[in-house]
């Protein structure tokens, strides 16, 4: 078993991939999550340092306040006066670096560090924390937590995969867990069973062109789609299919963000203000895409003859 | 096998996990509010019903509950004549929101009529038409903001005092400025509670309701003329929710507003409504200060953790003020410039708007949330904030606003402090996000006794304000969840004798009739209506003296041909303020500036005799004007 990829492998490579040798593919596998580890990570540092992460709605509570009030902290030492960072600002700052080092962690954690394995699960820990955040934010509204599965579960995977291997049960049950839950809470919200997001119709009506009604249908089709290709996973004869489909997908989505929104009129073109959003939603595309790479059969030259040839 | 087992122990962990953040979710919904359609009786299947009259044409909007597909649609408008009922005008009603807009031309606004909305044969609801009230000496208009319904923030708090003040206080006007619903899914069904919470005072009187940003369904709104916004926060300009969306909820709110000035459609085929409602001898500008402004994120340097926020101090306003962005946009500018010098049967302007013209908070959300500057005000863009004002004072404007959740009382400057015009920004009904006015440094020239956040200051973007009172929210609120949050409302008393107006700032829950109820410190305040373009720097032209009860008097730069400004006087006799050093040209009129009367006055010239009555009035472009 291989437990180490190879960073020099490219997206290029993707037609001899599938007429890989086992080694070279699991190579291929771990670098799917890497990759998706490394860019939400990634994406993630910039919301820190160069936005606002948003821990405030966790964090700006009076129970919070009657807490710090107890521990002897001032509320102003807490949020900041606004002419100086207080204890917030400062430690979103703090936690920017966490995500930068995961950013690195996730290019060269290898089995043999147990150390840089803790490190990608804090990172992971974080995650979920922000996941949370959001869920808050959009008040409770389950899928906005359930749809972060794919960016919370990456470093798990990444890690499980280093630690047990690209195709252990347990590594490929939480990419299962994770696809089901990215494509889940989106679909839950593209066909309405909570109210679907402005941005996807926004986001839809401008690279589509449409109008309202046929931006409706749109969504409720991707939005059943969603839930089809979940099942997909579990027939064995379309799952293949199911996950080709939702890594195109996947892309698709992360890219709308850029594309509805960055305009040549902007500052940079917008790219501060919308590229970090397809960055950090590439575990959208590169779970699925490692779930096809672990379960699409070599096409014609079977395993054997192809291990014997090389 | 092994891959089954170990995704079934998953299985059992989400199955845990997912009935406890449901569990987290319930406890969170204790805090939130019920928002659902009730099932009603036929006969209760109009909701309530909203008008205004203006330039003889009564627009009446009537809102009903869900129809069913077998019910008919035709609504029809009665009114009482000689104790029966007489259709006027029927119409069906447009789903999506089951409005049914009526527009009766030829409306005589004389006497008051009591009219009811029809529906099938058993739904009736009714109110009065009220007499245009030109005769009354002062006009009324409470100023609402901010109905949030969530009991967290008292939302759920009946608003029965407010229905009690409204018909004890007999107010001519409602001014709804905006954040009616909260909602951002489901306008219809909180536009209906919003109808049952106040329709009782909805129905008797002229109503604005002005749409905002979460009326439209979206935190804060940058319209960009129509624009699809794709970004979180929308700071990128634009709309967030489809135009289908916006365009019921615009229906809903708007329809029954007089014609709009410039009805041409934005993008996604949203309408516009900005307008003038002439009411009482009173000329209110109806505008639109959202749906035409530029968003800042990408066109603005980032100064803060959000496109639309500045938080470090030192930051250049310059930089921010960019070339392109606009506030109110030609089209409502050019409205405004019109209106400004339209004097037909009003004595006094006011104009109502969302927001005001300034940053008019220094902390946000909790205390010590302190920003610099925040774009969703109306102090940014600079200079499209320094036209409109520029704009407004030429017809000594008054301005009524809601939006910040805060009450405050700003005199906007544009060259130099108190050069422009008055605000009263109204505070919440109920208070989702608290503000505060909180200034590090005390204000200069503060008026005698006034607390140091009063004064002369320059805003986030160096705008010149002056404030005069802020109805800030308890530093932690607790206990009375309404008025430790400053929730209230306002209103303004519009004296067209003495010309005066009076600002009163109420907390929710008190009996506005009895003495010794208390406004919010700093209120109430009488300003002139002549305060309103009345820069410190300006002399005085000499008096003028006329034989008609007040005339109308524009002053006109000599040298530019720019209007300064028109206002109708107040008796017979004027004294026109101007600028120092300058030459102007002074016309009048009983209706219009319509006579040169001089053309070359100067601060310090000598008080002249005017006759608007014997002589027939001269021609715009006649010449030999008198000159002094």
């Amino acid at each position: 078993m291989v437990c180490c990829g190879n960073p020099t492998l490219v997206m290029k490579d993707f037609p001899t991939i599938l007429k890989m040798p086992g080694e070279k593919q699991d190579q291929t596998l771990l670098l799917c999550l890497r990759l998706g580890a490394f860019l939400c990570f990634a994406g993630w540092a910039w919301v820190h340092f160069y936005w606002q992460a948003p821990y405030g709605v966790l964090l700006w509570q009076n129970n919070i306040f009657s807490l710090l009030e107890r521990i002897g902290f001032t509320w102003e030492e807490f949020v900041g006066t606004g002419a100086g960072d207080g204890w917030v600002q400062e430690w979103s700052g703090r936690v920017g670096w966490l995500f930068l080092a995961c950013t690195i962690l996730s290019l060269t954690a290898r089995n043999a560090s147990r150390f840089q394995m803790i490190g990608l699960l804090t990172g992971s820990l974080f995650l979920i924390i922000l996941s949370y955040a959001k869920f808050v934010k959009a008040q409770y509204q389950l899928p906005m937590f359930v749809e972060h599965g794919g960016q919370m579960l990456i470093p798990v995977l990444l890690v499980l995969a280093l630690f047990f291997g690209v195709r252990h049960p347990t590594t490929v049950c939480t990419a299962i867990i994770a696809f089901i839950m990215t494509f889940a809470g989106h679909g839950a919200y593209a066909v309405g069973f909570w109210p679907t997001p402005s941005t996807f119709y926004a986001m839809t009506s401008v690279i589509l062109n449409v109008e309202y009604q046929a931006t409706q249908i749109f969504l409720y089709i991707v939005g059943v789609m969603d839930f089809v290709i979940c099942l997909g996973l579990f027939l064995p004869p379309i799952r293949c299919a199911s996950v080709l489909y939702g890594a195109a997908w996947g892309f698709v989505t992360a890219l709308a963000r850029p594309v509805a929104g960055m305009s040549p009129s902007l500052n940079y073109w917008g790219a501060d203000q919308f590229l970090h959003e397809a960055i950090l939603r590439a575990s959208h595309f590169l779970i699925p895409l490692y779930l096809f790479f672990l379960w699409k059969k070599p096409s014609s030259t079977p395993f054997s003859e192809s291990t014997k040839e090389t | 096998m092994k891959t089954l087992t170990t995704f079934l122990s998953y299985a059992i962990a989400m199955a845990i996990t997912i009935p406890a953040v449901s569990q987290q979710k319930k406890k969170a919904d204790e805090g939130r509010a019920i928002l659902a359609i009730p099932e009603v009786e036929k006969k209760d299947v109009i909701c309530f019903a909203l008008y205004t009259v203006s330039d003889g044409t009564l627009k009446l909007t009537a809102q009903l509950y869900p129809l069913a597909e077998d019910d008919p649609k035709e609504v029809r408008l009665e009114i009482e004549k000689g104790g029966d009922w007489v259709e006027i005008a029927k119409v069906d009603a447009i789903h999506p929101g089951w409005t049914a807009p009526f527009r009766v031309e030829n409306w005589d606004d004389s006497k008051k009529t009591r009219y009811r909305v029809a529906h099938g044969d058993e739904a009736t609801y009714e109110g009065t038409i009220r007499k245009n009230p030109k005769d009354k000496d002062e006009i009324l208009v409470a100023g609402f903001t901010g109905n949030s319904i969530r009991p967290t923030h008292g939302g759920d708090i009946s608003r029965q005092d407010i229905i009690d003040n409204v018909k004890e206080a007999d107010i001519d006007i409602l001014f709804f400025s905006g954040d009616q619903v909260y909602d951002h899914f489901k306008h219809y069904a909180a536009w209906l509670k919003f109808g049952r919470d106040f329709g009782d005072i909805i129905k008797d009187r002229p109503t604005l309701c002005l749409p905002d940003d979460h009326d439209v369904g979206q935190p804060n709104l940058w319209g960009e003329s129509g624009k699809i916004s794709t970004l979180n926060g929308a700071s990128d300009g634009g709309y967030s929710r489809p135009g289908a969306y916006v365009q019921e909820v615009e229906r809903a709110q708007t329809s029954h507003f007089p014609d709009p000035a410039d009805p041409h459609q934005i993008g996604q085929g949203i309408g516009v409504w900005f307008t003038n409602l002439n009411w009482g001898k009173i000329d209110f500008a109806v505008i639109e200060d959202r749906k035409f402004k530029t968003g800042p994120a990408g066109r603005v340097p980032k100064q803060g953790p959000r496109p639309d926020h500045i938080l470090n101090p030192d930051y250049d306003p310059n930089s921010v003020d960019v070339e392109g962005a606009v506030l109110l946009g030609e089209r409502q500018l050019s409205f405004l410039d019109d209106w400004t010098q339209n004097w037909k049967q009003c004595d006094m302007k006011v104009v109502l708007s969302a927001t005001i013209f300034c940053g008019g908070a220094h902390i946000h959300g909790k205390a010590s949330g302190r920003l610099h500057a925040d774009m969703d005000s109306n102090g940014w863009p600079q200079t499209g904030r320094n036209k409109a004002i520029s704009t407004l004072r030429k017809g000594f404007a008054f301005h009524y606003a809601g939006d910040q959740h805060l009450a405050t009382i700003f005199q906007h400057g544009v060259d130099e402090h108190g050069d422009g015009i008055w605000s009263f920004g109204v505070p919440s009904i109920a208070n989702l996000y608290l503000r505060w006015w909180q200034p590090l440094e005390p204000g200069s020239n503060r008026e005698e006794g006034a607390p140091d956040y009063t004064g002369d200051y320059l805003d986030g973007f160096n705008n010149k304000i002056t404030n005069y009172a802020a109805a800030n929210p308890e530093t932690n609120p607790a206990g009375n969840i309404l008025n430790t949050r400053s929730a209230g409302w306002g209103i303004i008393r519009l004296n067209t004798k003495s010309r005066e107006i009076t600002m009163e700032c109420w907390p929710r829950n008190v009996n506005i009739a009895n003495p010794a109820s208390k406004q919010y410190p700093g209120w109430p305040r009488t300003i002139s209506q002549f305060d309103n373009y009345n820069p410190p720097s300006w002399g005085k032209l000499g008096e003028l003296s006329f034989d008609v009860e007040d005339p109308v008097v524009q002053l006109v730069d000599a040298e530019t041909k720019e209007i300064l400004y028109t206002v109708r006087a107040n008796g017979k006799t004027f004294t026109p303020g101007a600028p120092k050093g300058k030459m102007f040209m002074v016309k009048a009129g009983k209706d219009a500036p319509e006579t040169i009367v001089s053309e070359r006055s100067t601060v310090g010239s000598s008080p002249r005799m005017v006759s608007l009555m014997e002589k027939p009035q001269k021609n715009l472009n006649s010449k030999g004007p008198h000159a002094d």
